[in-house]
């Protein structure tokens, strides 16, 4: 299928905060309580509509567990928008937040947007970390921020594509070379003569990915 | 050497050949130690016996105590030795002499075994001036090793230095012979060799000692090259439009160079794993000239042979190393398909129970690992053989040995077990460690093999089982602990042995092997991963280049496949069968390496001609799980391994999982400390 662009996301956050189930209840709609334990990274893939123009998200979904972390930083290179996500029900992975964000800020695009999210929102009789907590970090660090739950697919949809509308902004504005992958933004078929430049790589990003 | 000995350890070594395995080593390196000992050093043995005048005088101005070679993947199989160089009438000459066996296993036939390697590849005295280039290695993990390779491309097997010495050797060498760092490969010296190399290949090719050599092995197989030469063409024929573009955009740049031709004769003469790289150029174009094959293309160089043109144009400069595009139309390997031997029918019981004998003892295990690997095992047996090949059971116990043991490591077990079966809540708050690994174990328990009817359902009692041996084991290798991808290990060999501390001794001994695959500094994994790098750029120069220019080359693509041995690549079933193939070690420790190898080669024209960059290579590698045919892939890596030969084995620096660890003072797993 044909796309104006395609934005590659990476999800981060420690284990069990509910990563692939995220990206599962995004690109499926459904939640699978039980599957198999991400080891290394998977792949999910949707497209969406932002000014009526299709974009295609192609989404890593990493392990993420500590051991792992000097193979998950190389699934940074190129990703234009992280989704870092804790478990409202577990304080570790609210403390963690810090930790990853260093990474992602160290290894992957300065401009990638991140979006943070706290996962498990229909658990809110077990919370353990506070809206107002989230809401502060993502202020202090200059994150887009919500709170989701997977299994209901509460603010799922909005997480993802409201990410897409801030790289999109960023196209508009400039902030981003779409002629360089790097940024983690490819320029497909549909392109219609938008910011410039960017044509020469549409033939190789149009076909690869279903 | 005498001349005598390596002749007949080299009649000794052909009537075997027909077993796959045994092409490679001990034949080929008879045939170079018979090859030198014929001209030089039969006759300055000889001299150095019988002479005691000043032109026998010997002067030695290098020598090195432990210097040893590795013929068997076995620790016990190491043989250490003195590497010497000395001058003599003003020429310098390299030995190495083993030191005796100690004699305490002269009745083994491992010891007999390692007497004839012994024997087999001593050096009395080999001139320099035969010496074609030598090859350093200084692995980060890993003793340092050089490969000597001759003028005439045969190499001898590597020298791993125990008590290092390399730096002084080259020294040495550098104040008596000329010696030049190659252009290519900083860790190549040149040795007498200051012309192009190309040159030298070219020129080396006009000796008759060489040529016999090559007649030789291409005679040995020419069935083989045939049919491989066949389906080459054949591919080529049928390649499809992702490629063709790549080909015209090649053939703009190098006319001659994608020629299928070219890659065969990598692979067949890699073969005989006599070469490295440089020495490939002189002896492919031999075989290129025996077989009448295309042209040979050389990617280190950059330059192509075309054996339709004449000799005059033989080394035509075509395009420099960074320009290079590797050929197009190479389909996947049609070597692999000629040689990969037929799976086997699985071991049955009637077979299982000939290996033993009346009191239990498993009476050959060689025969036995080698059935398994062709064949696997009945799904019955697996309770029963897995204990061995995990070597939690030893091949030569009796039935009562092993229910002996069966009993106390039940003990064990439970004390291990009751050691946190006993932290209470309270205990448990103010153990914040152990409150985070029984949180991920938990955790991760419930996301294993749920999909397996053994593990499916809510409150199901094997996960409760995985979960209690997961959280044992993290006190029992309290430093290693708990990392995600163990369960995966253990969910199949539970769902065997469904008994829980049967199940404990198996893991446990799988990850003595395993271990440090989850290493916090992951270096086990990086070792495997370099490993392989090393492995593709042997036995897929191509690819290897391909894999660098797009920058590849730390095979993370690879890390799942590697850290659980393709456990996610493979249905249940299957992986089962894979895993007792890995284990029984047959051909290589390592063969789970020569797997990545063969699969990646099955689908190198796509990767290559989709011009994959590592996101979407990474994407594709992913996505082949579940796709990837397990028995053919398995008779490509044998293949591959038995071409690779003791080159391939010499890209895997010892103690490389799951070879058995070298242990250091700072115990196995040396962890820094927030670690769960």
């Amino acid at each position: 299928m044909s796309y104006a662009y395609l934005f590659k996301y990476i999800i981060i956050g420690d284990t069990g905060v509910g990563k692939s189930c995220l990206l599962l209840q995004f690109t499926d709609k459904r939640f699978q309580p039980v599957h198999d334990l991400t080891i290394g990274v998977e792949f999910g893939a949707r497209m969406i509509t932002i000014d009526s123009k299709p974009i295609k998200l192609q989404i890593w979904d990493t392990a993420g567990q500590e051991s792992f972390r000097s193979i998950t930083r190389s699934y940074y290179r190129g990703a234009a928008g992280a989704l870092l996500v804790y478990d409202i029900t577990r304080r570790e992975t609210f403390n963690h937040l810090a930790s990853w964000l260093e990474d992602a800020r160290q290894h992957a695009n300065a401009n990638m947007t991140v979006m943070l999210i706290g996962n498990k929102c229909d658990l809110s009789h077990r919370r353990a970390v506070s809206y107002e907590e989230g809401e502060q970090f993502a202020k202090e660090h200059g994150l887009v921020f919500m709170e989701a739950s997977a299994k209901t697919a509460q603010n799922v949809e909005e997480a993802f594509i409201k990410t897409a509308g801030t790289i999109y902004k960023k196209i508009q504005d400039g902030i981003f070379d779409v002629s360089n992958e790097s940024n983690g933004i490819k320029v497909g078929y549909a392109v219609p003569n938008s910011s410039g430049g960017g044509a020469g790589s549409s033939s190789q990003a149009g076909g690869c990915c279903s | 050497m005498r001349g005598g000995d390596a002749a007949a350890a080299a009649e000794e070594g052909s009537p075997r050949s027909p077993d796959l395995h045994d092409l490679s080593d001990d034949s080929d390196y008879a045939a170079a130690a018979a090859a030198t000992a014929s001209d030089h050093t039969a006759m300055r043995t000889d001299s150095a016996d019988t002479g005691s005048d000043e032109t026998t005088r010997i002067d030695v101005v290098y020598e090195k105590e432990r210097v040893t070679i590795h013929p068997t993947q076995y620790g016990s199989g190491r043989i250490s030795g003195k590497l010497r160089l000395f001058l003599q009438q003003g020429s310098l000459f390299l030995s190495w002499e083993p030191n005796e066996g100690d004699g305490s296993l002269s009745t083994s036939s491992v010891a007999v075994e390692i007497d004839k390697y012994r024997n087999l590849y001593t050096i009395k005295a080999l001139p320099l001036s035969d010496v074609r280039f030598i090859r350093r290695h200084t692995p980060t993990f890993g003793l340092d090793y050089i490969i000597i390779v001759l003028s005439s491309g045969l190499a001898f097997p590597p020298f791993y230095f125990y008590n290092g010495g390399i730096r002084e050797l080259f020294a040495t060498l550098k104040q008596h012979v000329f010696i030049i760092r190659s252009d290519d490969d900083p860790n190549v010296f040149l040795v007498n060799d200051f012309q192009d190399p190309l040159q030298k290949s070219l020129s080396s090719l006009e000796l008759p000692g060489v040529a016999s050599v090559a007649n030789a092995m291409s005679r040995q197989n020419s069935l083989s090259f045939t049919g491989s030469v066949d389906e080459t063409r054949h591919a080529d024929d049928g390649r499809h439009g992702a490629a063709s573009s790549m080909s015209q955009y090649s053939s703009k740049q190098k006319p001659k160079s994608n020629d299928p031709g070219r890659d065969l004769s990598i692979q067949v003469l890699e073969k005989f794993s006599l070469v490295t790289k440089f020495a490939r150029d002189t002896t492919s174009s031999l075989f290129r000239d025996n077989i009448g094959a295309h042209a040979y293309g050389r990617q280190q160089h950059g330059y192509a042979l075309d054996n339709q043109a004449s000799d005059k144009q033989k080394n035509q400069y075509v395009t420099p190393e960074k320009d290079y595009v590797p050929s197009a139309p190479v389909e996947s390997d049609p070597i692999p398909l000629v040689w990969g031997k037929q799976r086997d029918r699985p071991l049955s019981v009637e077979e299982w129970t000939a290996f033993l004998d009346p009191e239990g003892r498993v009476m050959d295990s060689k025969a036995l690992r080698k059935k398994v690997f062709y064949g696997g095992i009945d799904h019955v047996l697996r309770k029963e053989v897995w204990k061995f090949l995990l070597g939690y059971h030893e091949y030569d116990s009796t039935y009562a040995e092993r229910e002996y043991l069966t009993a106390m490591k039940r003990a064990e077990y439970e004390a291990i077990k009751s050691q946190w079966k006993s932290i209470s809540a309270t205990q448990a708050k103010r153990f914040t460690k152990f409150r985070e690994r029984k949180g991920l174990i938990d955790k991760d328990v419930v996301r294993t093999d749920r999909s397996v009817p053994y593990y499916e359902g809510d409150e199901n009692r094997n996960v409760v089982v995985l979960r209690d041996i997961l959280l044992t084991y993290s006190f029992y290798n309290f430093d290693l602990g708990y990392c995600q991808g163990m369960s995966d290990f253990l969910a199949p060999i539970l769902y065997i042995m469904e008994d829980e501390s049967e199940s404990f001794w198996c893991f446990a001994s799988l990850m003595e092997r395993l271990g440090a695959n989850f290493n916090r500094d992951q270096n086990g994994m990086h070792a495997q991963l370099l490993a392989l790098s090393k492995l593709v750029e042997l036995l897929d120069p191509p690819l290897h280049n391909y894999f660098r220019q797009n920058d590849c080359l730390n095979y993370f693509f690879c890390f799942r496949w590697v850290l659980i041995q393709f456990k996610r690549e493979f249905s249940f079933e299957q992986i089962m069968l894979l895993w007792e193939v890995l284990w029984t070690h047959y051909l290589s420790e390592h063969f789970h390496l020569y797997l990545c190898v063969a699969i990646l080669k099955r689908y190198r024209q796509r990767i290559i001609g989709e011009q994959m960059d590592f996101d979407t290579l990474l994407k594709f590698i992913n996505e082949l799980s579940g796709q990837i045919n397990l028995d053919r892939a398995i008779q490509d890596a044998e293949a591959l391994c038995t071409i690779a030969g003791e080159n391939g084995a010499s890209c895997i620096p010892p103690g490389t999982p799951p070879s058995m660890p070298i242990e250091t003072d700072g115990g196995l797993y040396v962890q820094q400390d927030e670690v769960l």
